[in-house]
C-alpha cells in the first residue's frame, strides 16, 4: 500500500508567534520550526498501517528549505521516503491554494491512502482533508480516532463530541487523525542515522505541474486585512477573604459566565 | 576546522531531549528524594536505542562512538534528568566489553546493555586504594580453570540496579610497570558477594555500596581480555568515563542556567526583574561562558577518543572544566533563587549535589591538576 503523510512545519507552539508587518504572513524566521504535533500522530498511524499491511510510507511537505527539518524527523521515525514541494511562488498561499498544490503533487506521485493530522497549530483551518478529498475525487474520513483496513475497505471511528461515528469507504481515500488515535514513537538512534540515506525528492511548481498564477500571496482567495498584537496580560483580581471569600469567588465566576 | 554539528547529531540531540523532557526535573527530584533509580527513563531511552549508541551494531547497539554517547549524556542532563550510571554501564563497561571481550562475552552482555534492559557497573575503588590503583588489594587466584575472588570495594554506584560488576582485581605480584591487574565480570547475585548500602548525603537516585567478596567463585569466562592486562584495559574505560562525566556536568550546567535565567526574568522584587541586577546576571553569565568552554573541550576529547588519538589530557581537562562549570552554575542558580534555591519545590539542590560529586569523581580535581602539571607542563611528579 502506498501511504502518503502530509506534514507541515509550524512555529514552536511554546515560542511567541507573530505575523510580519507588511504582508501579514507568519513570521517563520524568528522562531524555531517543528513538525506540527498532530502530524506526528499521522506519521505514527501510517507506520502502524504499513507494519500491519506492508507498503511504503512517503512524507510530503510544502514549505521553505527549513521545512526539511520536519521531513528529516518523519524519516527518522521510520517513513521510507519524502517529497518536498519548495518554490518561492508558493509563499503566502492560503489553504485553498495549498490544497491545490498538494493535490497536484499527490496526482504525480500516486497514493492509496493519504494521512493528515486533523489541523495545524498555526493556521488551525482543519480543512485540508476535505479540500484534498474534493480535489482528488476520493472519499474523506476525517477526525479518525481509530483506523481499520481490510483489503481495499477502510473503516474509521470518527470522533465527535458525544462519541464516535463509524465511517467506511473504499481506498483510495484521505483520512485525518486526532490525538486520541495513538502514541507517536520517538525517533530511534538507528532511525536518525538511516534518515539521511533515504530518498528525498525536491519538486518545484513546474515539476508538479502547478500553475504559478494560481498560488502565492498575491493570488490568494483570502487576505489578512489587519491584525493587532495580543495585548499584554492584565493583572488578575485578588480577592481578600474576609469571611465572604467564597461568595466573592462565586460572583467573579458568574461575571465570567462560568457558573 | 569544522565546529559544526552534523544533522544526525542535531537530530540525536532533539530526539534524546524530547524523551528526557517528557520525564523532566520533577521526575528526577522525586526519584532523588526517594533514592529510587530512574528506571522508566532508562528503559525509554534504551528502547529508542540511545543507551547503546556506542555499542557495535552486530550486538544490538547503534554503531556510533563516544561522541554520540557523550551527547546523549549531556542532553539527558540538560533536561534536568542526569543519569549517572551511563558513565559506568555505557561508557566503561560496554566500552571495555566491546573492545576486549570475546565474541561469546559480547554476545552475552552487550545486547542487554544496548537495549537498556541490563546494567553492568564498575568496581575499582577500595577503602585503602582510592586514586592510587597500585594499592588495590582485591585479589583473584586461580582455581582450576576459574578463579576465586576476595577483597572489598567501596563507593560502588548502582549495584542494586546492575546485573553484574566489572571488577578490577590483582592477579599476581606487581611488576616494574605496576600491579598485575585483571578485569572480571561478576554477577551481582554471586554466592559470597555481600553488599552494604553506603549512605551519602547527596540527593541522588543512584545508591552507593560497599562490597565484600568472600572467596567468590568466578567461571573461566568471567575474565575480560588478557590476564594481567587489566591496567591497560581499565585505562581504556577511564577516558570515556571522564568524557561522559564532563558531558553530564555540561548538561547539568545548561539545565540550571536555563532555570535560573527564567526565574531571574520573572522574579521582580523592586521595579525590574532581578536578572537586570548585575549581581545576579554576572555570575550566571560567567558560568555560561565556563560551561560552553567545557563543552568544547568535551567534544574535542570525545573526537580524539573516537579517532584513536591520545585523549588523556583533553579528557582530564574536560572533566575538570565541566565539573567546575557545573558547580559554578549550580551555585549561581541557587543564589539567583534566594531562599527558593534551597527549597524542594524548586529542586536545585540535587543538581548541586551531583555537580559537587563531579568535582571528586570519577577522578578528583587535584589528581587532574597533578596530571596537567606533570604531563602538560613537565613539572616534577608530586606523589
Amino acid at each position: 500500500m502506498n501511504i502518503v503523510v502530509c506534514v507541515k512545519q509550524v512555529p514552536d507552539t511554546w515560542a511567541e508567534r507573530k505575523l510580519k508587518q507588511g504582508d501579514a504572513t507568519l513570521d517563520r524566521e524568528s522562531v524555531d520550526g517543528l513538525i506540527n504535533e498532530l502530524d506526528e500522530y499521522a506519521i505514527e498511524e501510517a507506520l502502524q498501517i504499513k507494519e500491519a499491511h506492508e507498503g511504503e510510507v512517503t512524507v510530503l511537505t510544502m514549505g521553505p528549505q527549513k521545512a526539511s527539518e520536519s521531513i528529516r524527523k518523519a524519516l527518522s521515525m521510520g517513513a521510507d521516503k519524502a517529497v518536498h514541494l519548495i518554490d518561492d511562488a508558493l509563499a503566502g498561499s492560503d489553504v485553498l491554494q495549498t490544497s491545490y498544490a498538494l493535490a497536484k503533487v499527490l496526482e504525480n506521485i500516486g497514493f492509496d491512502l493519504i494521512v493528515l493530522g486533523a489541523e495545524s497549530t498555526d493556521a488551525r483551518m482543519g480543512s485540508m482533508a476535505a479540500m484534498l478529498a474534493e480535489r482528488l475525487s476520493v472519499p474523506q474520513l476525517s477526525l479518525a480516532s481509530k483506523v481499520e483496513i481490510n483489503g481495499t475497505a477502510i473503516k474509521v471511528n470518527r470522533q465527535s463530541e458525544d462519541g464516535y461515528w463509524q465511517v467506511e469507504a473504499q481506498l483510495p481515500a484521505v483520512i485525518s487523525v486526532v490525538e486520541k488515535i495513538n502514541e507517536p514513537r520517538y525517533p530511534s538512534f538507528k532511525g536518525i542515522m538511516a534518515a539521511k540515506k533515504k530518498p528525498m525528492q525536491v519538486m518545484s511548481c513546474a515539476d508538479a505541474g502547478i500553475d504559478t498564477s494560481l498560488v502565492g500571496l498575491a493570488n490568494a482567495a483570502t487576505e489578512v486585512v489587519d491584525f493587532t498584537e495580543r495585548p499584554p496580560r492584565q493583572a488578575g483580581t485578588i480577592v481578600k477573604d474576609e469571611g465572604d471569600g467564597g461568595n466573592k469567588a462565586a460572583e467573579f465566576l458568574v461575571t465570567q459566565k462560568f457558573i | 576546522m569544522d565546529f559544526g554539528e552534523t544533522e544526525e547529531r542535531q537530530a540525536l540531540r532533539t530526539a534524546v531531549a524530547e524523551i528526557a523532557r517528557s520525564f523532566g526535573p520533577a521526575y528526577y527530584a522525586a526519584h532523588a528524594a526517594e533514592r529510587k533509580p530512574c528506571d522508566e527513563l532508562w528503559a525509554a531511552l534504551g528502547e529508542a536505542g540511545f543507551i547503546g549508541v556506542n555499542i557495535p551494531e552486530e550486538y544490538g547497539g547503534g554503531g556510533g562512538g563516544l561522541t554520540d554517547l557523550a551527547l546523549v549524556c549531556e542532553e539527558i542532563a540538560a533536561q534536568g534528568t542526569p543519569l549517572l550510571l551511563l558513565l559506568v554501564s555505557a561508557a566503561i563497561s560496554a566500552g571495555v566489553i566491546s573492545e576486549f571481550g570475546t565474541d561469546e562475552q559480547r554476545k552475552t552482555w552487550l545486547p542487554g546493555l544496548a537495549a537498556g534492559t541490563s546494567k553492568v557497573v564498575f568496581a575499582i575503588t577500595e577503602p585503602d586504594a582510592g586514586s592510587n590503583t597500585h594499592r588495590l588489594s582485591t585479589t583473584a587466584v586461580r582455581d582450576g580453570g576459574g578463579w576465586r575472588l576476595s577483597g572489598s570495594k567501596y563507593y560502588i554506584s548502582g549495584v542494586d540496579e546492575a546485573e553484574a560488576l566489572l571488577v578490577v582485581a590483582r592477579t599476581g605480584e606487581a611488576g616494574p610497570k605496576g600491579p598485575r591487574l585483571s578485569l572480571f565480570l561478576v554477577r551481582t547475585d554471586a554466592p559470597g558477594l555481600a553488599r552494604h548500602l553506603l549512605p551519602v548525603d547527596v540527593l541522588l537516585p543512584e545508591r552507593q555500596f560497599t562490597l565484600h567478596f568472600d572467596d567468590v567463585y568466578l567461571e573461566p569466562e568471567s575474565l575480560i581480555g588478557a590476564e594481567g592486562d587489566g591496567f591497560r584495559q581499565v585505562f581504556h574505560g577511564l577516558n570515556p568515563e571522564r568524557i561522559t562525566g564532563a558531558a553530564m556536568a555540561v548538561g547539568i550546567a545548561r539545565h540550571v542556567l536555563t532555570t535560573a535565567a527564567r526565574y531571574a526574568n520573572d522574579r521582580q522584587v523592586w521595579s525590574v526583574p532581578i536578572g537586570a541586577h548585575q549581581g545576579v546576571a554576572h555570575p550566571l553569565a560567567k558560568a555560561k561562558i565556563e560551561t560552553e568552554l567545557a563543552a568544547l573541550m568535551t567534544r574535542q576529547a570525545a573526537w580524539q577518543h573516537d579517532h584513536g588519538q591520545p585523549a588523556g589530557e583533553s579528557s582530564n581537562m574536560a572533566k575538570y572544566a565541566a565539573a567546575e562549570a557545573a558547580l559554578a552554575a549550580c551555585d549561581a542558580a541557587i543564589q539567583s533563587h534566594g531562599g527558593n534555591g534551597l527549597s524542594s519545590e524548586y529542586g536545585l539542590m540535587p543538581y548541586w549535589g551531583l555537580a559537587r560529586l563531579m568535582r571528586i569523581a570519577p577522578v578528583n580535581r587535584e589528581m587532574i591538576l597533578n596530571y596537567v602539571a606533570q604531563h602538560s607542563l613537565g613539572l616534577p611528579r608530586s606523589y
